[in-house]
């Protein structure tokens, strides 16, 4: 086994205060907070405490929190659950999968495609239309503001969130939000999802007994570790932002001087700095891959040249942005400038062997 | 002129672009060949390849391309 020397894939391990903080509450936190008993009690306030704690951190109020174990519950609900006969579902072509899914059951939808320079067409919205607004695209940092015509629409909209931690949807008649817990180094196989106050015509979509209550499986512990892990997340995100930002520039600056023929989203447009994305022409990404991971360095790819894809990316082929040879790095708030500078020559000289 | 055809049907990414950059280098720039690919992912990083490289695809079949060098 080769010894990891930096990790630049997506996932990370979970925040040290929250590991500490789930060992000792797999230890109190285990009774049914609905029941009456002293632990269920004691579960029930834990739970809502938590529930506070992540609308603070998320700008929302305790009461449109909903925790959620699946994530692709998350998103069917949050959908799934604003579509009426009449309505006509808006996306974009760089949804995630599970976004994608949905709209190919509603033979209604229009797709928004994305330029490559990440311009979304917006087509003219009906009040009775559904959008669906992701806010940073995980495979490419592409954040999406909301353009200003949006902020006075008046139909329902579902705000995908599931990248980055971004406090309550910037468009104020928001129905539904989704969040995914390790984005913030919290546990996995949690999500957040906000149905807002006063929001207009969200219903279970999946068979139930009580219409206007949304299923409730999720691990307790999870979900207080998770309040505990998006605190420290958010302290440490002001700390490294300007530090995180700084390395991306240098990477940019690197390969653009170093490794021609290599396509990246540019700098000047809106992109969240932690996800850098970078595609080698004539570059096996599998290969390329492996190369790094046998010199210690692990990344993600959205290339169909490696196994784990059958496809190539439909982000990176909707913005018409090169698919093979793609590597992603992913900076979390622990990367340190020594790794970048050892990793960026290896990557050059892997680059290299590989074109000749 | 060139009627060079480029067969790189059943390989896979990134075979393909290297093979057709490879071909590229020894016709004049102006002159086409026509590129045979059956590679989804190819025929999607075609376009992506022509804007970094300066150069043109057109589709003409759904497996076949007609490339112009242009630089």
């Amino acid at each position: 086994m080769v010894p990891i020397t930096a990790r630049f894939q997506a996932e990370s391990a979970l925040h040290p205060a929250a590991r500490a903080l789930l060992l000792e509450i797999f230890d109190q936190g285990w009774a049914e907070p609905r029941k009456l008993h002293l632990e269920s009690r004691r579960a029930a306030i834990l739970l809502q405490e938590a529930k506070e704690s992540i609308a603070a951190d998320l700008d929302l109020s305790p009461t449109e929190v909903h925790f959620l174990g699946e994530i692709t519950l998350g998103f069917q609900l949050g959908i799934m659950g604003l579509i009426q006969p009449e309505t006509r579902m808006v996306h974009s072509s760089i949804d995630r999968a599970e976004v994608l899914a949905i709209a190919s059951q509603f033979p209604s939808s229009v797709e928004m495609e994305v330029s490559n320079s990440g311009v979304v067409a917006l087509p003219e919205l009906r009040p009775s239309d559904l959008l669906i607004w992701q806010y940073v695209n995980a495979e490419t940092g592409l954040i999406r503001t909301m353009p200003i015509e949006l902020v006075e629409f008046s139909g329902r909209v579902f705000v995908d969130h599931t990248a980055y931690p971004t406090q309550a949807p910037a468009i104020a008649s928001w129905s539904s939000a989704l969040w995914d817990s390790s984005s913030w180094s919290g546990p996995n196989g949690l999500s957040i999802f906000a149905l807002r106050t006063g929001a207009k015509g969200w219903r279970n979509p999946f068979p139930h007994l009580q219409q206007s209550v949304v299923p409730s499986g999720f691990s307790l512990p999870l979900a207080l570790a998770s309040a505990v892990a998006l605190r420290h997340w958010r302290s440490d995100e002001e700390v490294n932002k300007t530090k995180i930002t700084k390395l991306a520039t240098r990477i940019r600056a690197f390969i653009s001087e170093n490794i021609p023929d290599t396509d990246m989203i540019e700098e000047q447009w809106n992109s969240w700095s932690a996800i850098v994305s970078l595609s080698f022409l004539y570059i096996d990404a599998e290969r390329l891959q492996s190369d790094l991971a046998d010199e210690g360095f692990t990344v993600d790819s959205g290339s169909a040249c490696t196994s784990a894809n059958l496809e190539a990316s439909h982000v990176l082929k909707a913005m018409g942005l090169l698919s093979q040879g793609n590597i992603r790095l992913r900076l979390h708030h622990d990367v340190t400038a020594t790794e970048i500078d050892v990793f960026l020559p290896v990557l050059k000289r892997l680059v290299e062997k590989q074109r000749q | 002129m060139s009627g060079e055809i480029v067969d790189a049907r059943g390989k896979r990414c990134p075979l393909p672009i290297i093979e057709l950059a490879q071909a590229l280098k020894i016709i004049n720039i102006g002159e086409s060949l026509t590129l045979l690919s059956d590679d989804p992912a190819t025929v999607a990083d075609l376009t992506a390849w022509a804007r970094m490289t300066r150069n043109e695809v057109e589709q003409e079949g759904d497996f076949e391309f007609l490339v112009t060098r242009l630089n």
